[in-house]
């Protein structure tokens, strides 16, 4: 049954799907509504307004592909489903961001990891930022509603041993760990949930919310980049957009303009904001772009006993959150635990280094462990995030500096890390740091990770996570959109992605997208029903 | 280059070159002097032009591979990296082993065309630093050409940017190493090397998309 592949059927089936290679003239189109991004929060949004009877285009920059594309091949899939090729950083290059460019966005590669948002993140927004009608009690008919419609519950199949690693390493010190839901139906648990699910059992936007929209009449033009918003007085008329060559980098040069009564931008923390300041949508507090957030993330990785095969199985099972929130919601820099996949393409650009050391430390992959953490920002006076702005060329850069306080975490973070992995057996440890050699113990690590410089670059710093921007608030002046994503100052604009969340979430956001996007759009079906 | 240009090109860098280190210290003046240096370079007769087609690689057994964003200098550049960079992971055998790097450097120029503009910029600027004679000497500190460099040299250099406490020359480390390294460990030719084993063959056989007709 997981072998479906929905896309496929729904294509043979006459869905309006339009490449935007193809397209050889400037052409123009209507809905009621436009969409922006095809990820977790537009995918959602276009299946419930598109239900409700509202016409509906859909735009997404990267490509459509689908099972016949999910080959287990990692330089495919970096090169053709991830933003800029894999390549996306931070501004000062300091932080490598993962994130999905195709239909599906993320939710396409991501590791399925199902979250609801923390209660202490939406207890802290109610009370910072006015959101008191996003509290666990008034979302957990969302959460209930999103789990159900992609399948999400806890894993139940045991975890891989990367994973049990964690969970061994936890148990071993006395600290908390949990099993992670995942959104799956019919897993196969191969591990090759990051380079587009081979057997479409993953139930990100591209299996259950996008062929829902498309069922009911929606359009999708994918290869096709949201250029601008253009206003006329108070509103916006229409979406210029550039169609993509098939290389899906270059613009062909033929334009289309979206009319619409609304607008939805849902385009990820960094492609939203971007969008915004490109448009000069009306900005009075100048926010657009601010606090925006990562869940940034360092690693150490791990030589065990045994064999691990870190490539095979879930790649995500098992969390801790013991150092979470454990000092506090607004405390120091707290951090969620978890294990990475390891395929060799992966490895080879986590693990910095070249020559000797480096195929050494390479062929060692079978028996390796990795473990991460990802750091909660946005919650503390000191923890800022970033500013997304525009390059010369209109695209958006993330300039994300590193504060002290999260340096501070990063370090605590590398302690745990190495800890567990010794607890679990590890015979060796190293971080992933361009100073860190192997560790033989947990007594040597920690005298090592004491000496630590921990500075930009030398500390190999991720993320996934992209979060903020165009924050949600209470008051204008310090927010883009209200709790129900609506556009402060602009009637026609909604924002439905990460992008709104006022601060990071502590814990993966693709569910917290859902639930935020199925509980707005459900509001403005109603309304442009009306 | 003519004389002229030269002389003020060296009289450009060299009043740089008083305060490097603290003038590369920061992002926004490494970018300035990447720029400078891109122009420079192109005026010097550095290749700029992607190289398609016609790229030296001696003894080539395929040349059917268009090169979309590596010069003919970065790919030199590139052939006197790779030893360094996975040397231990490249055969002896001098035939497979050009076609190894060959091949790794087409993988190279097919990942950057997919990263885009912005970023290719970015390399851009780094590969005309390190190609650009005067800038190989004086940042990169690599004295001979990068076709007569020894691998002991490249590995020196590369050591050097690693260790270096100058964030911008570390940053420069990981963007070499990234690609390269992704492009050689990631590919199936060379999965051995890291012992992965590749993807179960009992799913590979089960799925329609790796069937002959899909």
């Amino acid at each position: 049954m997981s072998l479906t592949d929905r896309i496929a059927r729904g294509l043979e089936a006459g869905w309006k799907v339009t490449d935007g290679a193809t397209l050889t003239q400037n052409q123009t189109h209507e809905a009621d509504v436009v969409i922006v991004g095809t990820g977790a929060g537009g995918g959602t949004t276009a299946e419930i307004l598109a239900k409700a009877g509202l016409s509906v285009i859909l735009v997404e920059e990267g490509r459509l592909y689908h099972q016949k594309d999910f080959k287990m091949n990692e330089l495919d899939a970096y090169a053709s489903l991830y933003q800029e090729g894999m390549s996306r950083v931070t501004k000062d290059g300091a932080i490598a961001i993962l994130q999905g460019r195709c239909v599906g966005g993320s939710t396409t590669v991501n590791w399925t990891s199902s979250f609801r948002t923390p209660a202490p993140t939406l207890n802290h927004w109610a009370s910072r930022f006015g959101l008191d009608d996003l509290t666990p009690a008034a979302m957990k008919p969302w959460f209930d509603g999103r789990e159900q419609r992609h399948n999400i519950e806890p894993w139940l199949a045991d975890p891989n041993v990367n994973n049990d690693i964690l969970r061994q390493g936890c148990e071993a010190l006395g600290w908390s760990w949990e099993v992670i839901p995942r959104n799956v139906k019919g897993c196969w648990n191969l591990g090759y949930c990051g380079v587009g699910c081979p057997t479409n059992a993953k139930q990100g936007a591209l299996t259950t919310t996008i062929p829902g929209a498309l069922d009911n009449n929606a359009r999708l033009f994918h290869g096709l980049r949201a250029d601008k918003l253009v206003m006329s007085e108070d509103n916006i008329s229409h979406l210029q957009a550039s169609a993509m060559a098939a290389d899906g980098v270059t613009p062909s040069g033929v334009t289309v303009d979206l009319k619409a009564r609304h607008f939805v931008v849902a385009a990820s923390a960094i492609g939203s904001p971007g969008l915004l300041l490109r448009s000069d949508i009306p900005d009075p507090h100048d926010r657009i772009g601010k606090r925006t957030f990562l869940h940034p993330v360092n690693a150490t990785i791990a030589e065990m006993p045994d064999t691990v095969d870190p490539y095979y199985g879930a790649p995500q099972s098992i969390y801790s959150d013991e150092f979470n929130f454990s000092q506090g919601v607004d405390g120091p820099a707290g951090f969620k635990l978890e294990v990475p996949p390891l395929h060799p393409a992966m490895s080879a650009g986590v693990v910095p280094g070249h020559g000797e050391q480096q195929i050494h430390d390479l062929s060692k992959l079978p028996r390796l462990n990795s473990v991460i953490a990802l750091l909660r920002d946005g919650f503390h006076p000191d923890s800022t995030g970033g500013t997304v702005s525009l390059r010369d060329d209109g695209s958006p850069i993330l300039d994300y500096p590193v504060s002290d306080y999260l340096w501070k975490g990063l370090k605590d973070a590398f302690y745990k890390m190495a800890e567990i992995q010794f607890a679990a057996g590890a015979r060796k440890v190293r971080l992933m740091h361009l100073d860190s050699p192997w560790y033989s113990s947990w007594a040597e690590a920690k005298a090592g990770i004491d000496n630590l410089a921990m500075e930009p670059h030398r500390v190999r710093l991720f993320t996934a996570h992209q979060m903020g921007g165009c924050g949600m608030g209470r008051n204008p002046e310090e927010s883009v959109v209200n709790s129900f994503g609506e556009h402060h100052h602009v009637a026609n604009l909604s924002v439905h992605d990460a992008s709104i969340f006022p601060t990071s979430i502590g814990a993966n956001p693709q569910l917290s997208v859902y639930a935020l996007a199925a509980r707005n759009s459900t509001r403005l079906a109603q309304k442009l029903g009306s | 280059m003519s004389e002229s240009l030269s002389r003020s090109v060296q009289t450009d860098l060299s009043d740089t070159a008083m305060d490097r280190r603290s003038f590369l210290r920061t992002g926004l003046g490494g970018a300035m002097f990447l720029g400078t240096v891109s122009v420079t370079a192109g005026l010097s007769g550095c290749a700029i032009a992607p190289a398609g087609r016609d790229y030296p690689m001696p003894g080539a057994m395929d040349q059917s591979y268009e090169f979309q964003f590596l010069t003919r200098d970065d790919i030199v550049l590139f052939q006197a990296l790779l030893p360094a960079m996975v040397g231990p992971g490249l055969t002896e055998e001098p035939v497979v082993r050009r076609q190894q790097i060959q091949a790794t450097i087409e993988r190279i120029d097919a990942g950057i065309h997919q990263f885009g503009p912005a970023n290719q910029k970015e390399l851009r600027g780094l590969f005309d630093l390190l190609n650009f004679g005067l800038t190989r000497v004086t940042v990169a500190r690599v004295w001979s050409s990068w076709e007569n460099a020894s691998t002991q040299s490249v590995d020196a250099f590369l050591e050097r940017w690693r260790t270096s406490g100058i964030g911008l020359f570390n940053n420069g480390y990981i963007a070499l190493t990234k690609v390269s390294n992704v492009a050689f460990y990631g590919h199936e030719d060379h999965w051995h090397l890291s012992g992965y084993p590749g993807p179960p063959s009992w799913a590979m056989d089960a799925l329609p998309q790796f069937k002959d007709n899909a």
